[in-house]
């Protein structure tokens, strides 16, 4: 079969198994057990985002990260990968039944038409800088989104503990709100530390084009977390205020995807 | 070939009469295999945990295996404490051996440790080889029915007491208890029970404080902690992560602008609050504060009472897969 096609093979057999892990974790919680297949769905997808970005790498002859859905696959590859990283680790349980549809969901928006580039403009000089960048801000996409999905945990919890409702399957499994809280504050240090490694790649890179709004937006982003950080580091914060802002801030940091 | 299950549990006999007819861990595949040498007692296995000691027969006639296995009981054993002894055959039996594995007949319902004793009992059994095609098939069973309730119920689910409640909450807001430091205001009895609880799952640190400051310092030696007088217990509050609060004082012993101030010393940490009393010790508005998870006497017995009925109906639902078993 044509690489030109496959990909977008590959790329539908990534989102389904994203949307497997996604449907059965779902179905598993409702039954008030834990998914055992959770991880291995995520992993199987995983290796299919690799291969898919193994064809597009090979189609440009560089970091596969040209066009929207090639950034997409990217930050959906990151997020598995932190999830496989930090699920593996730390087994926190649920993480993978709330961390799969946002994978499904950022392959889906990829499988869109004119997402992906159906023929790729091969590079036949890459900037080693400008890839850092694109490379290390996607993973540091990766990191910040996993952050706001154990945001999104933390807050489910802290409300149900706040209204008393014990006697429900998500209270059962939902890791500690403590815990919780920890991860969050982990996922965005290393989010920022990743963050801030490609924003300085992106200011030594070749510039080309008007990249004032993207450099602005990229600036307030990383401003933002900054902020978020130090005020956590320096006067602390309740935790549901950290797990709220890792949500809201990483809702909006994905309004940089429309400027690329 | 007939089923037959001799013991008794601790519904049926207290530990003094139970520590009679325990048999050690490592023992029970000999005791089992010595079983299998009385007359007509062909297959056998011997189990015996803190709470039960059983014993499973397969024999050609259920009357007389019965019998013989229980005059060899009676040979040890008086008439007293024979009296203890339960016995069930056949299908009874069968259905016992579920309930059993499935931890339905257990002191905490759902527990799951009795299914890696039953399993160890009978593999001693196994090797010892006092068992044959009948326990052998009745035990893999019975293991199946176990695996199959633990994963299609939720029948471990939720704590049926108080204290038992509050505990479940604090290993939901901090995860292991290890490290951390419990306030108790007020010397009470159910006090002391949610404290100790607190101890035995790992907190590590208790600080008591009283009107009467000598009864804080008797409960805070019981429970290996630490007293300090009750004008002074507020610098306390910096530290602590559980509070359990039981006075009878008639208004607000602990108020959410006490809490307030020193949020920012305690780097807005967690602060589960128990109140316990009658009226109720805590302002609701402390509640409402972030970080803080505030749960009154009404509130725990309401949760309590939730996992009861709720237990009823998975209770319910295993009876009814275990008679689609046997």
């Amino acid at each position: 079969m044509d690489i030109f096609v496959m990909d977008k093979w590959t790329l539908l057999i990534a989102t389904l198994l994203a949307a497997a892990a996604a449907i059965q974790g779902a179905s598993y919680v409702r039954r008030g057990v834990r998914s055992p297949w959770t991880m291995a769905w995520l992993l199987l997808s995983f290796i299919a985002q690799m291969v898919l970005l193994g064809m597009r790498g090979e189609m440009r002859g560089a970091c596969p990260l040209g066009d929207t859905g090639e950034v997409l696959i990217f930050a959906a590859w990151a997020l598995t990968m932190c999830y496989l990283l930090e699920g593996s680790v730390y087994r926190l349980s649920l993480l993978g039944v709330f961390t799969s549809p946002l994978v499904a969901f950022l392959l889906a928006l990829a499988l869109i038409p004119g997402m992906l580039d159906s023929n790729p403009v091969h590079i036949d000089h890459a900037d080693a800088w400008g890839e850092a960048h694109a490379a290390l801000s996607v993973l540091a996409y990766g990191a910040l989104g996993l952050a706001a999905v154990a945001g999104v945990m933390f807050l489910l919890l802290n409300q149900r503990l706040k209204d008393g409702e014990l006697n429900n399957v998500l209270f059962k499994n939902l890791p500690p709100v403590r815990e919780l809280s920890r991860v969050v504050m982990r996922l965005l240090v290393l989010g920022f530390t990743i963050l801030t490694l490609g924003l300085v790649c992106g200011l030594v890179m070749e510039k080309s084009g008007d990249v004032t709004r993207h450099l602005i937006v990229a600036l307030c982003q990383w401003g933002a977390y900054a902020t978020l950080l130090t005020l956590e580091w320096r006067r602390g914060m309740p935790p549901r205020k950290l797990a709220l802002a890792a949500v809201i801030l990483f809702i909006l940091s994905l309004s940089i995807f429309p400027l690329l | 070939m007939e089923l037959v299950c001799l013991g008794l549990n601790h519904e049926t006999a207290p530990v003094e009469v139970r520590e009679q007819f325990a048999v050690a861990a490592e023992q029970q595949g000999a005791k089992a295999r010595e079983l299998t040498e009385l007359n007509s007692i062909a297959e056998s296995v011997v189990l015996s945990t803190c709470n039960r000691t059983e014993i499973y027969i397969a024999a050609e006639q259920a009357e007389q295996g019965a019998k013989i296995l229980h005059d060899y009981l009676a040979c040890d054993h008086n008439a007293v404490e024979m009296e203890h002894i339960y016995q069930k055959v056949g299908t009874d039996a069968r259905a016992h051996l579920f309930r059993l594995v499935s931890g339905l007949n257990s002191m905490v319902i759902g527990e799951t440790e009795i299914f890696g004793q039953v399993k160890q009992a009978y593999r001693q059994a196994l090797e010892s080889g006092a068992t044959k095609g009948i326990l052998n098939k009745l035990f893999q069973k019975s293991f199946t029915v176990g695996k199959r309730i633990r994963t299609n119920t939720r029948i471990q689910m939720g704590q049926t007491s108080v204290g038992s409640v509050a505990v479940d909450l604090a290993e939901k807001i901090f995860g292991k208890l290890k490290g951390s430091h419990v306030m108790v205001i007020g010397a009470g009895e159910v006090s002391r029970q949610v404290a100790q609880s607190m101890l035995s799952r790992g907190a590590s640190e208790v600080t008591v404080t009283n009107r009467t400051h000598e009864r804080a310092v008797d409960l805070a030696e019981a429970l290996g902690g630490a007293s300090v007088p009750f004008d002074s217990w507020e610098k306390t509050l910096v530290s602590a992560d559980i509070v359990v609060s039981s006075t009878g004082a008639t208004d607000p012993v602990l108020k959410a602008a006490q809490i307030e101030q020193v949020r920012r010393k305690r780097k807005f940490r967690p602060l589960f609050l128990i109140d316990i009393a009658v009226p109720r010790d805590i302002e609701p508005a402390a509640g409402e504060i972030e970080e803080v998870y505030l749960y009154d006497i009404d509130k725990l017995q309401q949760l309590a009472n939730e996992a009861k009925n709720s237990r009823a109906e998975q209770l319910r639902i295993c009876e009814q897969m275990i008679q689609e078993e046997l």
